[in-house]
């Protein structure tokens, strides 16, 4: 039987719930970096993750296992993210639904990374009940089409396994995708990019 | 060695002179680079963190540079001898939240330092109290016994809670 392990990056704004989902969803000990908190963090939560998580979540026999690389919230933590996202599958952004003063910058940071990593995301909308409160939450981080958005309650342990559907979902298609990436590999390059042919054309002209 | 008690003998800040009986030891020539210009290195026991960290570059021969952190990441003090960059005290969170998890790997209660030895030097790192640590930056082949001593001596000034 061929084991199939993804690595999953789970990441978002400080105080979205990455922690929590790591914990609630995990299989394994959960290895956690938190610390106290200090200055007006400590006003929002007594604990923050300095470095990473790291949990695992496994089914089939553990023909698939996710690993779970969880990172710090806050941009001063933001190398770590750096050194946490090579070669991962998917990426799982959390957003606190209702901590509305982090979206601006949580979409800022989502856009990047999508961008950078060019893979598939799950944006999990934390405190969250409604699929079109969630939608909506997800619009305003700028999230592409492709995305797949999750309401969800991640102080409920059982509300994790949710966003752990949807990743694997999400990676079940983009295994689907892969061949057809590759058919359309060579069609793609020239006739799509409008500012480069207009770069020819005034070259030639 | 001094006999100076660590608690701090004057009430409160600019009140400096009441330790004025105390004795620096003399810097030792060659290590310690001299201090920037406009940097206020007192001879006389510090009075607040920026001052020991300071003076500690002064009187350890060896001993480039001091960061004081807090363990979620923030700078507290640092020695005039390095440049501020926020990113520093970010790292040494990480780092000492790593660091504390394979104290736990071993089996280990308690996370005494961290060295990194390398080609330029070694950085110390020490957990001051829970809440801080301090990072010291010094030549490969400083006192680290007499290093331990300064910062043992200042320890409640660094933990901020003199």
């Amino acid at each position: 039987m061929t084991e199939h392990v993804f690595k999953i990056l789970v990441t978002g704004p400080f105080a979205a719930g990455k922690t929590s989902l790591i914990q609630s969803v995990s299989q394994t000990t959960v290895v956690s970096t938190e610390v106290d908190t200090s200055g007006d963090e400590s006003d929002v939560k007594p604990n923050t993750t300095v470095a990473m998580d790291f949990g695992t979540y496994a089914m089939d026999d553990g023909a698939i296992r996710l690993l779970l690389f969880g990172t710090p919230g806050q941009p001063r933590f933001r190398f770590m993210t750096n050194i946490l996202k090579g070669d991962v599958d998917v990426v799982a952004f959390v957003v606190d639904a209702e901590a509305k003063g982090t979206h601006a910058a949580a979409g800022v940071e989502l856009r990047s990374l999508l961008s950078d990593l060019e893979v598939p995301a799950v944006v999990a909308v934390n405190r969250c009940d409604d699929p079109g409160v969630a939608a909506k939450v997800a619009r305003r981080l700028g999230a592409r089409n492709g995305e797949r958005i999750v309401p969800c309650q991640l102080v409920d342990p059982d509300s994790g396994v949710d966003v752990v559907i949807e990743i694997l979902t999400t990676l079940l298609e983009s295994m689907d995708d892969e061949p057809f990436e590759v058919a359309t590999d060579t069609g793609e390059t020239a006739p799509a990019d409008g500012q480069q042919s207009d770069r020819v054309e005034a070259d030639v002209a | 060695m001094s006999a100076v008690p660590n608690e701090m003998q004057s009430p409160g800040p600019g009140a400096g002179q009441a330790a004025s009986d105390w004795h620096a030891p003399s810097v030792a020539s060659g290590f310690a680079p001299p201090p920037p210009p406009g940097a206020r290195v007192d001879r006389t026991r510090p009075t607040t963190v920026q001052e020991a960290l300071d003076q500690l570059t002064v009187e350890i021969p060896g001993a480039r540079g001091a960061i004081l952190a807090s363990v979620d990441g923030f700078t507290l003090a640092s020695s005039s001898t390095l440049p501020h960059d926020p990113a520093h005290a970010a790292v040494l969170a990480a780092a000492n939240g790593l660091a504390l998890q394979l104290v736990g790997l071993t089996d280990g209660q308690q996370l005494r330092q961290l060295v990194v030895d390398h080609d330029q030097g070694l950085l110390l790192m020490w957990p001051i109290g829970n809440k801080r640590v301090v990072a010291l930056l010094t030549v490969s082949n400083v006192d680290q016994a007499r290093l331990r001593g300064y910062v043992r001596a200042h320890a409640r000034l660094l933990a901020g809670d003199s």
